[in-house]
């Protein structure tokens, strides 16, 4: 499992500061930080930036490049910045992102073939796309034929499936993860494919987020998930992948996350007879689970009840 | 020649949780009959199914003063009881009411500010001109709704009235009311199953029983959101035959309300003639927005109009005969 650290991400307010200040410092010590905990790759989220796109990311990769040598996810739609950051990456950065979009089409998998990048592809046009089966369409009959003719190789292309929130959404929730399975299924290697991890959380009170991140990472791993942008300064994101990748069966709570993940695997439900129900750390994961299977209407106070 | 059909059966782990409202004299208060809702353990008219313990129970909503906004045909159907909540009460109940539900104003028929002790002798007025259980909601400004909830709280302590509405911004005040003196409260959420779901969380959080709680996921007019109203009612519903504990609460709405809201049944001028007449497309405006409402499981409906309530009452009495 790959982890590409989320945090210096437009949408925090800190950030967006920091970036219109030209704050080194701050987006720095993130840099840092996040490099320090384990993460593979960082993104760059800058958002659209209309007016100075290949400025502000200009500066942005140069001031992480003084501080880290992480392989760098631009995430972006202007294009002009993306090919800037492109171009100032020093080692093979991660184009964020291509869908089916006609614009992000046609734009994005040509620059992530003449920079000799990598590629993320969402699975999803204009729209969001509610099965499965939908979204696997689109990268089977769009994505893919489009990634082939600009001469990108397949194992340079991360599919991502589309996280879409809990809180609100909840019905996707098990959707993504049959998406990545059947990613893993198309072919012989199979693509890679990679989520935004976070999302799924979006809303949810701060101090919730974590365990349904990490619980639904464990699911998206028993599906075959290769990569996520999370938040590697959340040290249950790395316990939970150690457990798994280790099948380390020691803790009560290590047993639990192995049984998930093989039931998911197997294409089948966590059962109740596998949570030790005197246990809260047992049952807040599989309330949660229970939650992200769509089986128990999601509600801000849902590990209360 | 005849085809023997097998009808597919559906087995839920869940039950809706029955909630009673009113109280008799030997309960604690003085109503001449009390209403139970819920305890359903299948969709709604689903009798071969699963068990329906209690049918749908119709509300008719009175003000406690003249509610000049509400149209004519309105205040023409309840003429000569309109300006006495007491009166209203009554005539409510003998054109087939379940409950009565009486909102208070702002301001009182004079033009001045409602105060508690007003609002105390509205309700008393009411609870002796009327046998049937009471639900009593406030204006809708969370102040003086928690000011007049409280009085009413205290007036008819033992009466089991349902007290509305909580919303997330403004519940405390309301449920320690009904805390403190033997009342049930309304839930109410802007159509939204996750938000109707954490109120009720909320709600039972501050140690109101579950079983003197009603979900009010809101709703919206035929013509005017009635589909997203129904598909919420519908996720809950489903919720609750699943299992899903926080869900399990008898269903309320006010389908009167948001009909007579809609264009089609406020105007009678200045519309396309093919619409028809004014008085029955109205009535039957509010007819099917409830009817519909039932079918996506409510227990209680709030209605306005007494032919409208007549003709609710019968397609619940049609439905409701097994196999009939």
């Amino acid at each position: 499992m790959e982890i590409v650290g989320e945090r210096i991400h437009i949408i925090s307010p800190r950030v967006k500061n920091a970036i219109a200040k030209r704050e080194k410092g701050y987006v720095q010590g993130l840099a840092l930080r996040q490099a320090k905990a384990g993460a593979h790759a960082l993104e760059l989220n800058i958002g659209p930036q209309k007016k100075a796109g290949p400025e502000v990311m200009g500066w942005v990769v140069d001031t992480i490049q003084e501080v880290v040598d992480l392989p760098l996810s631009l995430d972006t739609t202007n294009v002009a910045a993306m090919e800037t950051g492109l171009k100032r990456a020093k080692k093979r950065a991660i184009v964020n992102s291509a869908s089916a979009a006609p614009e992000r089409l046609e734009t994005m998998p040509p620059l992530a073939a003449k920079y000799n990048a990598k590629l993320i592809a969402l699975c999803m046009g204009k729209n969001i796309l509610p099965t499965a089966e939908e979204r696997i369409n689109v990268a089977l009959e769009v994505l893919m034929p489009r990634i082939l003719e600009v001469g990108l190789s397949m194992e340079d292309v991360y599919f991502d499936p589309l996280i879409l929130t809990v809180s609100g959404m909840q019905e996707y929730a098990l959707q993504a993860v049959e998406t990545v399975r059947f990613l893993k299924q198309v072919s012989d290697p199979p693509p890679k494919t990679m989520v935004g991890l976070s999302n799924v959380s979006n809303g949810v009170p701060h101090e919730g987020r974590s365990l349904i991140n990490c619980t639904y990472l464990v699911m998206l791993m028993a599906a075959g998930l290769d990569a996520a942008i999370a938040d590697p300064l959340d040290k249950r994101l790395w316990e939970f992948m150690r457990i798994v990748e280790e099948r380390d069966d020691s803790t009560p709570v290590g047993r639990l996350l192995l049984r998930l993940y093989d039931a998911i695997a197997s294409m089948e439900e966590l059962s109740p007879d596998d949570v030790d129900m005197s246990d809260p750390e047992q049952v807040a994961i599989y309330k949660t689970v229970q939650i992200l299977e769509n089986k128990v209407i999601y509600a801000d106070s849902y590990l209360r009840v | 020649m005849a085809e023997k059909v097998e009808i597919p059966v559906q087995k839920w782990s869940g039950r809706v949780r029955e909630v009673t409202l009113g109280a008799t004299r030997e309960e604690g208060g003085t109503r001449a009959r009390t209403v139970t809702l819920g305890g359903e353990t299948t969709l709604p008219f689903l009798h071969f199914e699963g068990k329906l313990s209690h049918p749908p129970r119709i509300a008719i909503e009175i003000q406690d003063k003249k509610p000049e906004a509400w149209s004519p045909l309105l205040l023409k159907a309840w003429e000569g009881a309109i300006d006495d909540p007491a009166a209203w009460a009554k005539k409510a109940e003998e054109r087939g009411a379940d409950l009565i539900l009486l909102r208070l104003s702002l301001d009182d028929a004079q033009g001045e500010e409602n105060t508690p002790e007003k609002v105390k002798s509205t309700v008393r007025k009411v609870l002796s001109a009327t046998g049937l259980p009471l639900l009593v909601f406030g204006p809708g400004q969370v102040d003086k709704d928690n000011e007049l909830l409280v009085a009413v709280a205290e007036e008819a302590a033992g009466e089991r009235v349902v007290l509305g509405v909580c919303e997330d911004k403004n519940y405390r005040t309301i449920v320690a009311a009904a805390l403190a003196h033997g009342h049930l409260v309304d839930s109410r959420t802007p159509m939204d199953v996750n938000l109707a779901k954490q109120l009720i969380i909320l709600i039972h959080d501050m140690g109101l029983p579950l079983d003197r709680l009603l979900m009010d996921p809101s709703t919206g007019a035929l013509g005017y959101g009635i589909e997203y109203g129904y598909s919420v009612m519908e996720r809950l519903r489903l919720a609750a035959l699943q299992g899903d504990t926080m869900t399990q609460q008898p269903i309320l709405v006010t389908p009167g309300e948001e009909a007579w809201r809609a264009k089609e049944a406020k105007v009678g001028e200045g519309v396309p003639e093919p619409w028809g007449d004014w008085e029955e497309r109205a009535i039957m405006w509010e007819t099917m927005t409830t009817t519909a409402l039932i079918e996506a499981g409510a227990d209680v409906v709030v209605m306005r109009h007494p032919e409208s309530v007549r003709l609710v009452k019968e397609a619940i009495d049609k439905l409701w005969m097994k196999g009939g």
